[in-house]
């Protein structure tokens, strides 16, 4: 079967070119994918995490993807990360999540944010999958609002300890280290990001979410901390600078999830092709009924609708990565990042309807290629910045921001 | 749906063996993972039930075999031909032999796969066919161990 990724390099190197050194990474994505293509659909029919995902990253050493090459990564800019993560989407959501969590999420936050020290310490070993990352902001009461956050930090000495919990954390039980966002003791100013190390005393696993609609081979935690002890070298950025390490994360992790949609989608187009071409019914096959055909053209106007735009928010990072102190490409870069994000989780969920649709009964079982995409893509449309989020940024940015709905 | 399959084994047993073995009715059938129950028809057929388990998916088949086109020492054919649980399949495969004290078998599959197990895409069943074509070679090659390099029929 097609998998289309060779038809989506071609049209990203039309937009810049790749060099060799993307190409091989290209080709051992795409190795991995393939030896990851029935592990994943076995976890998936036993909605169990997939362990087997930073085995098989690691043997082809794709951990670090984005992670600049002095510390052990593979040094891939935005599109090329971008072009790795949508294969990744062919197999499903539940990968892309694990991979975007630990890299656009954790590794890139602390390439971004993190002192020199803590990028030998930890980067180099998260590129290499030594440690597994997670992001730790969201709260039982703290979702859309990331400043209602209860979690907070007490400081003594050169220490802080950490007290409050976590919910629905990706890679959550499996991390070794995580990236937690807390107040200072009694306020609701001065976020502050901590790279938490999982073995520490006074850090639990609550709960395995297992009782997820869909994404079964993603792990999902609850978490707690009780007066977990974190050293003062183990701040990301600076005390009280916690939010915009949070924001310019959820940039990064925003286009991740938008790319992997693009290969759901591609997936959703490769099965139903596939299925409407051999399905017999009415004498014919299906694909030849005009009501099918009509499914099919809206996934693949939804595919080619959502692709430039990903690909342009990749290239928008990339612009501001080489020009950090323009804040106007900055702001460019998030709002394309919105739009994408917003148009490709849209789209993938529709898709993976319209394929379901496609299969008919059958489509209705997990068993089918399709269905997971559909109970998978949902979430696409909340976690990392829901629909409503995403719109109220997008209409900000174009009214302004004194228009900001949330101030 | 459509598969195509295609791969090479190597046997560590003498060419003449491997065609003799590989063309015995008897030695298929026993040597056959998966198999619920066969019998041996006569010398060319074969009909069996058997269980096929991809992840949840428990298909329980009722099949007949047909060895066919034997060129002695280089080649043969077998048809396969099944349908149970909602599925039907039909494979052609060809085997070729090359070497002499030990053998490489060459084989090409083609399978028609209908109903509920095409359902699962070609990608998903690919996956698991060559997952099931390995075990399948594993089980001829250790009955052939077992049978040994004798010019009789393969009793194991």
């Amino acid at each position: 079967m097609e998998k289309l990724f060779e038809r989506s390099i071609r049209d990203a190197s039309k937009l810049t070119s790749l060099t060799e050194d993307d190409h091989d990474l290209f080709q051992r994505v795409d190795r991995a994918c393939d030896e990851l293509l029935i592990p994943e659909f076995e976890k998936y029919m036993e909605r169990r995490y997939n362990d087997q995902v930073p085995e098989v990253l690691k043997k082809y050493h794709l951990m670090g993807i984005p992670i600049s090459k002095k510390y052990g990564g593979e040094g891939a800019r935005p599109l090329v990360h971008s072009l790795a993560i949508e294969r990744f989407g062919q197999l499903g959501l539940g990968v892309v999540t694990f991979v975007d969590v630990h890299q656009s999420l954790g590794s890139l936050t602390i390439q971004e944010w993190g002192n020199e020290e803590q990028k030998q310490r930890y980067l180099t070993r998260a590129a290499t999958g030594e440690i597994v990352l997670a992001y730790a902001l969201t709260e039982p009461e703290a979702g859309s609002d990331p400043g209602s956050l209860k979690t907070q930090f007490r400081k003594d000495g050169s220490d802080y300890y950490l007290t409050g919990s976590k919910y629905l954390i990706s890679n959550g039980s499996v991390a070794d280290r995580l990236i937690v966002f807390a107040y200072p003791e009694g306020q609701t100013k001065g976020m502050t990001a901590f790279l938490v190390d999982a073995k520490e005393k006074g850090f639990a696993v609550d709960m395995k979410l297992e009782e997820k609609m869909g994404l079964f081979t993603s792990d999902t935690a609850m978490l707690s901390f009780d007066g977990l002890r974190v050293p003062r070298e183990d701040i990301i950025g600076e005390e009280g600078r916690g939010l915009a390490v949070a924001y310019s994360a959820l940039l990064n992790g925003r286009i991740g999830i938008a790319s992997g949609c693009l290969g759901v989608m591609e997936d959703c187009l490769n099965q139903v092709k596939e299925r409407t071409s051999s399905r017999m019914q009415h004498g014919k096959a299906i694909g030849k009924h005009q009501l099918i055909q009509r499914h099919i053209a809206r996934i693949s106007s939804n595919l080619e609708s959502s692709r430039w735009l990903v690909y342009q928010a990749a290239l928008k990072k990339e612009d501001y990565e080489n020009n950090k102190s323009d804040l106007g490409l900055r702001t460019e870069a998030d709002r394309i990042s919105a739009v994408a994000k917003y148009v490709a989780s849209k789209a993938a969920f529709d898709s993976a309807d319209s394929a379901v649709q496609c299969f008919g009964g059958f489509g209705y079982s997990i068993l089918s290629p399709v269905a997971k995409h559909l109970l998978d893509t949902r979430v696409a449309r909340i976690y990392e910045g829901t629909d409503e989020v995403m719109e109220l940024k997008i209409a900000s940015t174009v009214l302004g921001k004194e228009f900001e709905a949330y101030r | 749906m459509q598969l195509h399959l295609e791969g090479s084994e190597e046997l560590n047993l003498p060419r003449e063996r491997v065609f003799q073995l590989l063309t015995d009715s008897s030695f298929i059938a026993k040597s056959m993972p998966d198999a619920q129950e066969t019998k041996v028809i006569d010398e060319s057929n074969i009909e069996a039930r058997l269980k096929i388990g991809m992840s949840f998916l428990t298909t329980h088949m009722a099949v007949k075999m047909k060895i066919a086109d034997r060129v002695p020492s280089q080649h043969a054919r077998l048809y396969v031909e099944g349908a149970g649980s909602g599925s039907n399949m039909k494979i052609t495969s060809d085997f070729d032999l090359e070497g002499e004290t030990a053998t490489k078998m060459k084989w090409v599959a083609d399978a028609e796969i209908t109903g509920v197990m095409a359902g699962i895409g070609s990608s998903i069943l690919k996956g698991f066919a060559e997952k099931k074509v390995k075990e399948i070679f594993q089980g001829i090659n250790k009955a052939m161990v077992q049978a040994g390099p004798g010019t009789g029929p393969g009793h194991i």
